[in-house]
C-alpha cells in the first residue's frame, strides 16, 4: 500500500501544482527570454548573460515538484537522463560542473538574490517581492505556454 | 611562406589569448573572492567486460577484459579559466598502461569565443568528443571501427590550440570549432605528444548546428588537413580529412551516422590514396520497465586503400552488432551485444560481449 502511495505520489502531475516561475539575480540585465534561449541556458549550452555574466543554474533536488516539471517542459528527460547528461556535458568539457542543487524553494530564491548570473526554476507562490521574474516568450508566469512551445 | 604562417599563427593566438584573458577587466576584482587554492572535481569511469567469438587466433577467443580505468579532473581556476584533465589505465599483457589522454587549459572569453590550449579529442566528429573513453556513457559496448582505441582511420588526439563557440545564427544554432596543432606523429595513431614530427601545424575547421525547431538534432561537417611525416617512409604526405555527422541526440529514438573520407597524396611522386569510412547507429529506450531497457543496432564498414604505407594498421572492416543496454540504475548499466564482422577479405567473425559499465 505504501508503495502504491509513493507511486501515486511521484506520478502524474497533480491539478493543483504549483505555477513555475523563472527567476534570476536582480544584475542580470535580461527580462524576457526567448524558450528557446532558456532551454540553451539550462542545457548549458549558452553560459554567459549578453553583458559577459556567467550564467549559474540552479535547480531543485530530485523529486521536487519544480525538478519534475522542469525535467518534463524544458530538458524533456527523466531524471536518469537528465543527471547523465550533466556528467557527459562535464566529460567533454564543455562545462564545468552541473547546476547547483537546493532543498527548497526559498534556498533556491535566496541563492539566486545573491550568485552574480544566477538563475533558478521555482514555484511562483515562493517568490517574494523584489526578486526578478522572467518573461518567456512574452509570456509571465500562469499564462498558458509559460514553459512550453 | 611558412614564416608568415607562423608569424600570423602566433599573431592569432596571441590575440586569442588576450582577449579571452582581459576581455572583463571586472573578473579580476571578482577573482578575490575565490578560494585560496583550486578546487577540483574527479569524477571517473570503467568497464568490465566478458567476450566470446568463434575466430580461430592463436590467442584467447573468450575471456575477460578489464577495458578502461578513466579519471577525469575539473578544476576552475578563475570564472574565466579552467583546467580539464584525463587520464586513463588500459590493461595489457605486462601492465596496465597509464596515460594522460586530456590536458586542456581553457580560456572563455563569451559563448562566442573561447580558447584553449592543451591535448584534445580531435573534434572532427561526433563520436570521438561525444563518448571516446566513457564506455558508461555510449550505448554500445565499444566505439565505431572509424574510432576504434588505438587506431589510424581518424587522429583521435590532437595537441595545440582551438577556438570555438557559438555563431550568432539565431534558431539555426550554428557553432564553430578551428585549430592549429602538431597533428599526426611519428606514430600516426598519436597526436605528436612530444612536438611536431614535421614542423607542418595541422589544422581543422569544424562547424555544427543544433536548431531550435528539432531539439536533439545535430549536424556537423569538419575539414582536417596534415602533412604526415614517418621515417620510415621515403616521403611525405599531403593528408585531406573531410568528415560529416548528423545525430538524434535523444532516446526515443536515438540515430547517430558518421561519414569520413580521407585523402592522401605523396609529396614527392604524387601518389593518391582515397580511404572512407561511415556507420550508422540506431537505439530506442523502450518506455516499459522503467524505461531501462535499450536496444541497439549499428552497421559500420572502412574501406581503406591497402596500397597506402602510411596506414600500418588499418584494415578494411565491415559488419553489424545489436545488442541491448540495460541501465541498472542511474550510473550503472549491464550491455549485451553480437557482432558479425570481417577484417579485409577474411571469413566473418560472430563474436558477443557483455560489458558492466559505470560512471563514478
Amino acid at each position: 500500500m505504501l508503495l502504491l502511495l509513493a507511486a501515486a505520489a511521484l506520478g502524474t502531475p497533480r491539478a493543483d501544482e504549483p505555477a513555475l516561475a523563472v527567476v534570476v539575480n536582480p544584475g542580470v540585465e535580461v527580462d524576457e527570454l526567448s524558450f528557446a534561449e532558456l532551454r540553451k541556458i539550462m542545457l548549458g549550452d549558452r553560459q554567459f548573460w549578453t553583458s559577459g555574466q556567467r550564467i549559474t543554474l540552479i535547480v531543485r533536488a530530485p523529486v521536487a515538484d519544480e525538478r519534475t516539471a522542469m525535467l518534463e517542459s524544458i530538458y524533456r528527460m527523466s531524471e536518469a537522463q537528465f543527471r547523465q547528461y550533466w556528467i557527459a556535458k562535464v566529460f567533454r568539457a564543455e562545462a564545468t560542473s552541473g547546476p547547483r542543487v537546493v532543498v527548497s524553494n526559498d534556498e533556491a530564491v535566496d541563492l539566486v538574490g545573491v550568485i552574480e548570473g544566477g538563475i533558478a526554476v521555482v514555484a511562483l507562490s515562493d517568490v517574494p517581492e523584489g526578486i526578478k521574474v522572467l518573461r518567456i516568450d512574452g509570456k509571465m508566469p500562469r499564462e498558458p505556454g509559460y514553459l512550453g512551445e | 611562406m611558412r614564416g608568415v604562417r607562423h608569424i600570423l599563427i602566433s599573431a592569432a593566438l596571441l590575440a586569442t589569448m588576450g582577449a579571452a584573458t582581459s576581455a572583463h577587466d571586472g573578473d579580476a576584482a571578482s577573482d578575490a573572492d575565490q578560494p585560496t587554492r583550486p578546487e577540483l572535481d574527479i569524477g571517473g569511469f570503467i568497464d568490465l567486460n566478458y567476450y566470446a567469438s568463434d575466430e580461430s587466433r592463436a590467442d584467447s577467443s573468450s575471456g575477460f577484459d578489464e577495458g578502461q580505468f578513466v579519471l577525469h579532473f575539473v578544476s576552475v581556476l578563475s570564472k574565466r579559466i579552467n583546467f580539464f584533465g584525463e587520464v586513463s589505465l588500459s590493461g595489457t599483457d605486462s601492465e596496465f598502461k597509464t596515460e594522460l589522454e586530456r590536458a586542456i587549459v581553457k580560456f572563455e572569453a563569451s559563448d562566442y569565443y573561447r580558447f584553449s590550449v592543451g591535448r584534445f579529442h580531435t573534434p572532427i566528429n561526433w563520436w570521438n568528443t561525444a563518448f571516446h573513453h566513457g564506455q558508461w556513457l555510449q550505448t554500445t559496448v565499444s566505439r565505431p571501427e572509424m574510432t576504434r582505441f588505438g587506431g589510424q582511420f581518424i587522429p583521435v588526439h590532437y595537441v595545440g590550440a582551438i577556438v570555438d563557440g557559438a555563431i550568432p545564427s539565431g534558431a539555426a544554432g550554428l557553432r564553430y570549432a578551428a585549430g592549429v596543432g602538431n597533428g599526426r606523429g611519428e606514430n600516426i595513431a598519436r597526436g605528436g605528444d612530444d612536438g611536431d614530427v614535421n614542423n607542418n601545424r595541422a589544422t581543422f575547421l569544424k562547424v555544427a548546428a543544433k536548431p531550435d525547431r528539432a531539439y536533439g538534432l545535430e549536424v556537423g561537417a569538419s575539414l582536417y588537413r596534415d602533412k604526415i611525416t614517418v621515417s620510415t617512409l621515403p616521403e611525405e604526405y599531403d593528408e585531406d580529412l573531410v568528415s560529416a555527422y548528423v545525430v538524434w541526440n535523444r532516446e526515443d529514438p536515438e540515430i547517430i551516422a558518421e561519414y569520413a573520407t580521407i585523402d592522401r597524396k605523396g609529396a614527392t611522386t604524387g601518389t593518391e590514396f582515397d580511404h572512407d569510412a561511415w556507420y550508422v547507429q540506431f537505439a530506442y529506450r523502450l518506455p516499459f520497465w522503467g524505461s531501462k531497457l535499450k536496444p541497439y543496432a549499428r552497421f559500420e564498414e572502412i574501406d581503406v586503400d591497402l596500397a597506402d604505407p602510411v596506414f600500418t594498421a588499418q584494415p578494411n572492416r565491415e559488419g553489424y552488432l545489436a545488442g541491448v543496454r540495460i541501465d541498472v540504475s542511474v550510473f550503472a548499466a549491464i550491455k549485451l551485444e553480437y557482432r558479425h564482422q570481417r577484417t579485409n577479405q577474411d571469413p566473418y567473425v560472430d563474436s558477443a560481449y557483455a560489458q558492466v559499465a559505470i560512471a563514478f
